[in-house]
C-alpha cells in the first residue's frame, strides 16, 4: 500500500463479464508513476500488435495518477488511454474536473478494460461495490444528457464520464466527456469505448485517501495558495481562462484560418475571452482543487435555435472552431463547442475536420450530394450542423470522416490529402506552424500525432528567430520529457506553467504524499523518455518503419506560404522540415531514418523493445554518439 | 448571531478546496465528503454551484430530545456524543441539510473554525460579522 | 504625465524589473501613449506580452493608458 494512491486496481473483461480486484503493486506504482505512464506500459505490453483498435483486444485504461484527490495545486486529473483508433499508435487524453478524484476515493488507481460486452454496459464503481450494468436506457444519449440522466439514478455525488452517440458509433475522433462539458478529447479514446459497448464509469468513492504526511502537505499547499493568489497571472486565469490567448494568437500570425489556408482572422475581436466574458459566461467552473478556475461556463443563445450550456470555449475549440471554419462570432463558435460535446466528439479533430471539408466544398471537391443535399460553407452554423450530425451517425460521406482524415481525403478526391492538417491522423491544435518551425517539429514527432501538449514553442521560436531551424530540436526534446510529468502524475500544469510554481514544489508534494523521500525530478525526466521510446517503438511496431516515414504533415505546411496577416510569406520546404527531423534524431539517440536505436533502447532499460524492433528490423542505427543527456532546458532570452 | 459565514453562490466554481480542507482541519484526513458543508451543482442548467453551509440557527438543537446539541457562549452549536441517542431526528429538520451523519449515526456539524473562508480564494464562502 | 502600474509575473518579470512590490512597476508616461509605446520605453519586448488586462478587461497593445490605470501584462502560455 503506498500512501498517495488509492491503493486497488480493477480488471474488466466486458466479454467475460467479470471485474477482478487486485491491490496496486507499489513497485509498478513507482516506476510508471500513474496516468499516462500506465497507459502506455499497458498497452505495450498488452496489445496485440495487429490488433483492432475497436476489436476486442485493446485496453482501455484509465488512470487518475498521485495527484489527484490531494490537497495540492490543482490535484484533478484523469488520464483515459488506448490504442488510438485515429493514429493507430499508442493514445492517451487527460480530462480535469472531478473524476480522477472520486475514483482516488473509492480507493482505485487504474481500471483496465478488455474485451466486448454483449450490450450496452456501463460501470458503476461504488467503493468496494463495483457493478458492470445494463445501459441501453443512456445509449444514444448525448454526453450531458446521459450524464445528467445516470446522477439521477445512481445520484447526484456520483462523478461520471461517458461517450456520446459518436463514440457508440465508432467515429474514430469520439472522445470521453465528464463533468457537463469537460473531456478527454484527443486520439479518439471515446471510440474505444464505444466499440467495447461501454457507455460509462460512475464512480462513488466515500474513503479517506492515504496520505505520508498530510500535515507538512497542507503546509506547503497553503503556502502555494496564498503566493500564487498574488501572482499578476492568476487573476487574468481565473477571468478569462485560455480564451485570452485568440488575439495574440492572431497578433502573432499563428492562428489557423480557413483550414490553415492562412494564420490570420480579421473578425477575432468577436470570438476572444473579452466577449466570452462579456456575453456569455454563467460560472467559472473549477477543476477539483483548483483555485486558478480557468473554466468558463457559458449560456448561449443563438436566434433560430435553443438556449444551450457549454464549458468553453477554451483557446483550441476557439481556434479550430472559431476563425479555422470561419466563425465571426462568439455565441456561433459555442454553439459549436456545444454540437460536438453533446455529440461526443474532439472539438479540435472535429473542428479541423469540419474545415476541412468546408475548403473542400469551395473548391468543388466535396458536392452538395455527398452532403445529402447540404452546403457546407465557412461560417455557417447550418451546414456545420448537418455536418456534425452526419459525422456522428455516419451518413454518406461523414462515415469517410468518420474512419479519419485519410480515408475522408481518400473519398473526397482530388489531391485533397495536402488539405488534411494533421500529423499521423491527429488533427493539428489550434497553431500554424510555418511561422513557427518548432510548433512544426513539435506536431511532427509527438507521439500522439499532431498535439501541442507535448511540446509547445511558439514564443521560444520567436524568441530564438522564427526563420531559424537549427538548434531547437533538442530543446522540443527536452519539453516533450518534462511535460508528460504533469500527464504521469496527473496535476495540471498551469500552476508550473503560468504562476511559477517550481518543479521542486511539485517534487515535494509528491514525496510529501507517497513518502517517497528519494523523488527527483530526474526520475520522472527519465521515466518521460522512457515512456516516449516506449511509444515510438510500439508506434513503429505497429505500423511498419521507417519511423521518419510517419513524422510528416499534410503538404500545405512544406509547400505553402503564409498568404496573409503578420506571418505573411512564411514558408517552409520538405528540406527545412528535414533538416530539422535529422537534428531531432541526432538530439533523440535515434538512427536517421527515425527508428530507435539499440543504444538508447538499453541505456532506458528497455529490452523488450529491443527485442522487438530487431525482430522486424526496424532498429535504427545511430549516426552521432549517443547524447548523454537528451533535451535541453531553454530559458527565455533575457534582456 | 452576529458572526457567519457569508455565502456568495454567484462566486462558487465548485472547486471543493472549502470540503477537502474541513475534512482535514476537523478529522485529520483527506476526504471530502465528511465535511460539514455541501456544495449543490446545478448542471448543465442554469450552471451554478450553491454552498450550504451551517448559519447555526439551531433548529437541529430544538428538535434534540437530549438536549446532545446546544450552543456555545458564541453561539456556535456543539453536538455532546456522549448525550446523543442516535434518533436521528435531528437531520431532518436543518434547513441547509448539512448536519453530517458520522458511522456512530452521532451528527457532525461546522463550528465555525474558518478554514473554509481561509482557503476560498474566489469570495464565495467569507467569515463575516 | 500619466501614472501606470504595470504587473507581470512569469517570463515578463526579468522584462519588468518591478519596483513597486514583487511583480510591480510605477511608470510615468506621456499622456496618449500607447501600451505598446510605453512598453517599449521601458524595454518590456510588447511581442512576449500575450494578453494585457487594464482595470479587469482585456486590452489590445494600441489602449492608451489614464492616469492610474492598473495594467496586468500576461505571458503566452508557458512553453519553455
Amino acid at each position: 500500500m503506498v500512501p498517495g494512491f488509492g491503493g486497488n486496481t480493477l480488471r474488466i473483461d466486458l466479454s467475460g463479464g467479470t471485474v477482478t480486484r487486485a491491490p496496486l503493486d507499489p513497485a509498478f506504482a513507482r516506476a510508471w508513476l500513474g496516468g499516462r505512464g500506465y497507459v502506455d506500459k499497458i498497452v505495450y505490453d498488452e496489445v496485440p500488435r495487429g490488433a483492432d483498435p475497436l476489436g476486442p483486444e485493446n485496453r482501455l485504461v484509465v488512470t487518475p495518477g498521485v495527484f489527484s484527490g490531494h490537497f495540492a495545486p490543482s490535484g484533478s486529473k484523469c488520464c483515459f488511454g488506448a490504442v488510438s483508433p485515429l493514429t493507430n499508435g499508442p493514445g492517451d487524453s487527460t480530462v480535469g474536473g472531478h473524476f480522477g478524484p472520486e475514483l482516488k476515493f473509492a480507493g482505485y488507481d487504474l481500471l483496465v478494460f478488455e474485451g466486448i460486452a454483449a450490450s450496452p454496459t456501463y460501470l458503476f464503481v461504488d467503493d468496494d461495490r463495483v457493478e458492470l450494468r445494463d445501459a441501453s436506457k443512456y445509449w444514444g444519449q448525448g454526453t450531458m444528457d446521459a450524464e445528467r440522466m445516470l446522477k439521477e439514478d445512481l445520484g447526484e455525488d456520483v462523478e461520471v464520464a461517458c461517450i456520446g452517440p459518436a463514440g457508440e458509433n465508432l467515429v474514430t475522433c469520439a472522445c470521453i466527456g465528464h463533468d457537463y462539458g469537460r473531456q478527454a478529447g484527443r486520439c479518439g479514446i471515446g471510440a474505444v469505448m464505444g466499440s467495447k459497448r461501454l457507455k460509462a464509469i460512475a464512480v462513488r468513492g466515500t474513503k479517506a485517501l492515504p496520505v505520508h504526511d498530510l500535515p507538512a502537505l497542507k503546509a506547503s499547499t497553503l503556502e502555494i495558495m496564498k503566493r500564487t493568489a498574488q501572482h499578476p497571472n492568476m487573476a487574468p486565469w481565473q477571468k478569462f481562462g485560455t480564451a485570452m490567448f485568440i488575439g495574440w494568437s492572431n497578433e502573432h500570425g499563428v492562428y489557423p484560418a480557413h483550414n490553415f489556408q492562412t494564420t490570420y482572422f480579421e473578425p477575432y475581436a468577436g470570438i476572444d475571452g473579452q466577449v466570452l466574458v462579456d456575453r456569455l459566461l454563467v460560472s467559472d467552473k473549477a477543476c477539483f482543487g483548483c483555485w486558478m478556475n480557468c473554466g468558463k461556463y457559458s449560456k448561449v443563445s443563438l436566434p433560430g435555435r435553443d438556449t444551450v450550456y457549454v464549458e468553453g470555449p477554451e483557446y483550441e475549440t476557439g481556434s479550430l472552431c472559431g476563425g479555422n471554419c470561419g466563425f465571426e462570432q462568439i455565441e456561433q463558435v459555442a454553439y459549436v463547442n456545444w454540437l460536438f460535446d453533446r455529440a461526443g466528439i474532439d472539438t479540435m479533430t472535429g473542428g479541423g475536420m469540419a474545415a476541412f471539408a468546408m475548403e473542400c466544398y469551395e473548391k468543388g471537391l466535396v458536392t452538395r450530394d455527398q452532403l445529402e443535399g447540404h452546403e457546407m460553407r465557412w461560417g455557417s452554423i447550418e451546414d456545420l450542423e448537418h455536418f456534425v450530425d452526419m459525422l456522428t451517425g455516419r451518413r454518406g460521406i461523414g462515415d469517410a470522416f468518420a474512419r479519419g482524415y485519410a480515408a475522408a481525403a481518400a473519398e473526397i478526391g482530388g489531391g485533397a490529402e495536402r488539405l488534411t492538417c494533421q500529423v499521423k491522423g491527429q488533427g493539428m491544435s489550434g497553431y500554424d506552424g510555418r511561422p513557427s518551425p518548432a510548433m512544426l517539429l513539435s506536431y511532427m514527432t509527438a507521439d500522439i500525432g499532431a498535439h501541442h501538449n507535448r511540446s509547445w514553442t511558439i514564443t521560444m521560436d520567436e524568441d530564438l528567430g522564427r526563420d531559424v531551424l537549427t538548434g531547437k530540436a533538442k530543446v522540443v526534446v527536452h519539453l516533450q520529457h518534462i511535460r508528460p510529468f504533469f500527464d504521469t502524475v496527473s496535476c495540471c500544469r498551469l500552476f508550473w506553467g503560468e504562476v511559477d510554481v517550481s518543479d521542486e514544489e511539485h517534487i515535494e508534494a509528491i514525496r510529501q504524499m507517497t513518502g517517497w523521500h528519494d523523488f527527483t525530478l530526474e526520475e520522472t525526466l527519465l521515466l518521460s523518455e522512457r515512456i516516449w521510446n516506449l511509444n515510438r517503438a510500439h508506434y513503429i511496431e505497429r505500423n511498419g518503419g521507417p519511423g521518419r516515414k510517419h513524422d510528416y504533415p499534410n503538404a500545405r505546411f512544406y509547400e505553402e506560404a503564409v498568404p496573409t496577416g503578420p506571418s505573411q510569406g512564411a514558408r517552409l520546404t520538405l528540406e527545412d522540415l528535414d533538416l530539422m527531423l535529422d537534428e531531432y534524431y541526432v538530439a533523440r539517440g535515434w538512427g536517421n531514418d527515425g527508428n530507435p536505436s539499440r543504444e538508447v533502447l538499453l541505456d532506458l532499460g528497455l529490452d523488450a523493445c529491443v527485442a522487438n524492433l530487431e525482430r522486424e528490423g526496424l532498429i535504427g542505427s545511430l549516426t552521432a554518439p549517443l547524447p548523454p543527456v537528451r533535451g535541453e532546458r531553454y530559458k527565455p532570452k533575457a534582456f | 448571531m452576529p458572526v457567519r459565514i457569508q455565502v456568495t453562490p454567484e462566486a462558487c466554481t465548485g472547486c471543493r478546496l472549502c470540503r477537502q480542507i474541513c475534512t482535514i482541519e476537523k478529522f485529520g484526513e483527506t476526504n471530502p465528503r465528511r465535511s460539514r458543508l455541501r456544495i449543490e451543482a446545478m448542471f448543465p442548467a442554469p450552471g451554478r454551484y450553491v454552498p450550504h453551509v451551517c448559519d447555526q440557527c439551531g433548529d437541529c438543537a430544538d428538535a434534540c430530545p437530549t438536549g446532545a446539541i446546544s450552543p456555545r457562549d458564541d453561539g456556535v452549536y456543539v453536538v455532546d456524543d456522549e448525550l446523543c441517542s442516535q434518533c436521528g431526528a435531528c437531520f431532518d429538520v436543518c434547513p441547509e441539510e448539512v448536519l453530517m451523519k458520522g458511522d456512530d449515526d452521532v451528527p457532525f456539524k461546522c463550528d465555525f473554525c474558518w478554514a473554509c473562508t481561509e482557503v476560498c480564494n474566489t469570495g464565495a464562502l467569507v467569515r463575516a460579522e | 504625465m500619466v501614472t501606470v502600474l504595470i504587473k507581470a509575473g512569469g517570463s515578463l518579470t526579468e522584462y519588468l524589473k518591478p519596483d513597486a512590490d514583487a511583480y510591480t512597476r510605477r511608470v510615468e508616461a506621456r499622456a496618449g501613449e500607447t501600451l505598446r509605446q510605453i512598453l517599449e520605453s521601458i524595454a518590456v519586448p510588447p511581442g512576449h506580452v500575450a494578453a494585457a488586462s487594464a482595470n479587469g478587461s482585456l486590452v489590445a497593445l494600441d489602449y492608451v493608458p489614464k492616469d492610474g490605470d492598473a495594467i496586468t501584462l500576461v505571458p503566452p502560455v508557458q512553453g519553455g
